[in-house]
């Protein structure tokens, strides 16, 4: 049975046109779906979509269990006086009433996640002090607290370090042992090469499957269109400019 | 010891005591949020967008404090209208709403209803004549801001910390956003009578601005935070008392010259001791 199961979604912001049309997809518990596309190619959208911020003007959406979004880490504001355990803390917010402290219950589980993303010593420490690639899995740890089956990862490896990325890649393979689904954004080839499957999007679907079949040269022109850069060993890389997709 | 005491003798400085510590509480509490969301620009215009609220409380018999509640909440309001979901920056719009509203307050004052007695105690503030309702208003907003630093805590740091990601930790983003903004102009208003609407900000921005140079929690920041509001509002009221001054400018002179003390210690220590190593 599919953990997660998209049909014939299409969403748009507001009453405006559909920035997202078509999208079919679904994964099993444990499969790790790279979401690639260039900026403005509806990753963000789907997301949204997903986690129920934004109403889909067409389509169903299933989900076993629930679900949690692990933003981008430069985002957040570094600057705030809350350390790394605060941070997973906030992964306990939504089943904590108004007029209740965080239970002790809720405090080890955040330790646990922390010490799980390898981050344990380090659970004093402010965010804004941490490095990008322990941010980003103070942030992973914030969606174990959650206990989210299925987790969206908006571009995780986007300002990592190699080792880092390392680091981050075992740790997700981790994730997918306990059965969980995980969405990644991105809009690096190379990176989506590594998951079971790959969704290809461009306002639309383009494509869905496991990379070698769904990474052919056609899907990838019609995913990035003027974009894509051909290298000469005939590998492909993706021209990218920075993204930014939050206001779309 | 008599130049500390011997003020607080007097009723009507017991009646500023009172106002200026319940001031003090909300004003550290709802002072940290402020300094977190950068909300200092929100809280000078809320003090000024109640003159129109002041300009017709006297011609259409109202309270002025219920007059200037409402344009405060109505600008808070709007504000938060405004600003969701939309392209209109929060200075921006705050700017925007300032603007009219002193405009429609000089209208008011000047061509519609030109009595406008009393607006000038209100926009500076006053040691003598603090009535009973000054007070207990003072006291309604300190035991709010006490009841909601507990309660919507959570919310404001999620949604301070990061507002794109915290609809899915389960945080209501627009109404955790307009009780805060509604938790201020109140507070503002409640300031009108010691402070002044213009001077607001001496309990509401400086010592939670001053109190963040120096903490890196957010429990520790709460405490300074309402700790030198205190400390502030009263030798304000004793600076105030013994050098024939309006408690507003007081209070501000002390509290800009804590923060100025605060920031060179904490530049030279710096100096000294080698930066953070950050991992």
């Amino acid at each position: 049975m599919s953990a997660l199961e998209v049909r014939g979604l299409s969403a748009s912001y507001g009453t405006g046109p559909a920035v997202l049309r078509d999208v079919t997809f679904s994964a099993l518990a444990g499969q790790a779906v790279a979401v690639l596309g260039p900026n403005g190619g509806g990753k963000t959208t789907l997301f949204r979509a997903l986690l129920g911020e934004l109403a889909p003007t067409s389509g169903t959406v299933a989900i076993a269990g629930d679900l949690a979004y692990v933003p981008q880490t430069e985002r957040a504001r570094l600057d705030f006086p809350v350390g790394a355990l605060d941070v997973a803390l906030m992964g306990a917010y939504a089943r904590t009433p108004w007029y209740r402290r965080i239970g002790a219950t809720d405090r080890r589980r955040a330790l646990d996640a922390l010490g799980r993303v390898g981050l344990e010593d380090r659970a004093r420490e402010r965010f804004g002090a941490l490095s990008g690639g322990q941010r980003q899995r103070v942030l992973i740890a914030r969606a174990l607290v959650r206990d989210a089956r299925v987790l969206l990862l908006d571009e995780p490896f986007a300002g990592v370090d190699r080792a880092s990325e390392r680091a981050m890649v075992d740790m997700l393979d981790d994730l997918r042992a306990d059965g969980r689904v995980l969405l990644i954004a991105t809009h690096d080839i190379e990176q989506a090469r590594r998951w079971d499957r790959v969704l290809c999007l461009r306002g639309q679907q383009i494509a869905y499957g496991a990379p070698a079949q769904a990474l052919t040269t056609s899907v990838l022109e019609q995913t990035y269109g003027a974009e894509i850069v051909v290298l000469e060993d005939g590998r492909r890389a993706v021209a990218v400019q920075h993204h930014d997709h939050a206001h779309q | 010891m008599r130049w500390l005491l011997d003020p607080f003798t007097a009723p009507f400085m017991q009646r500023a005591l009172i106002a200026v510590v319940a001031l003090g509480v909300a004003g550290g509490l709802l002072g940290t949020w402020v300094v977190l969301r950068r909300l200092a620009f929100f809280v000078h215009a809320a003090g000024s967008a109640t003159f129109p609220g002041l300009a017709v409380a006297g011609p259409w018999g109202i309270a002025p404090a219920l007059a200037a509640l409402g344009a405060a909440l109505g600008f808070a309001g709007l504000l938060s209208r405004l600003t969701r979901g939309s392209a209109t920056s929060t200075d921006a719009a705050t700017g925007l709403l300032l603007a009219a509203a002193l405009a429609l307050g000089a209208v008011l004052a000047s061509d519609v209803y030109p009595s406008g007695t009393g607006v000038d105690r209100l926009l500076f503030g006053t040691l003598l004549g603090l009535g009973d309702g000054d007070l207990w208003l003072a006291g309604a907003v300190a035991a709010a801001a006490l009841v909601a630093s507990a309660a919507l805590a959570r919310t404001w740091l999620a949604s301070g910390f990061d507002p794109a990601a915290a609809p899915a930790l389960g945080i209501r983003l627009a109404r955790g956003d307009w009780l805060l903004l509604a938790l201020l102009a109140a507070t503002v208003v409640a300031a009108l009578p010691a402070v002044g609407a213009l001077l607001a900000s001496t309990l509401l921005v400086v010592p939670a601005a001053t109190a963040r140079l120096v903490t890196g929690s957010l429990p520790a920041l709460l405490a300074a935070a309402v700790a030198l509001a205190l400390v502030e509002g009263v030798g304000g009221l004793l600076l105030a008392y013994h050098g024939d001054l309006p408690p507003g400018p007081a209070i501000a002179v002390i509290g800009g010259g804590v923060f100025a003390l605060v920031a060179c210690a904490d530049a030279l220590l710096r100096r000294r001791r080698p930066p953070e190593a950050t991992a």
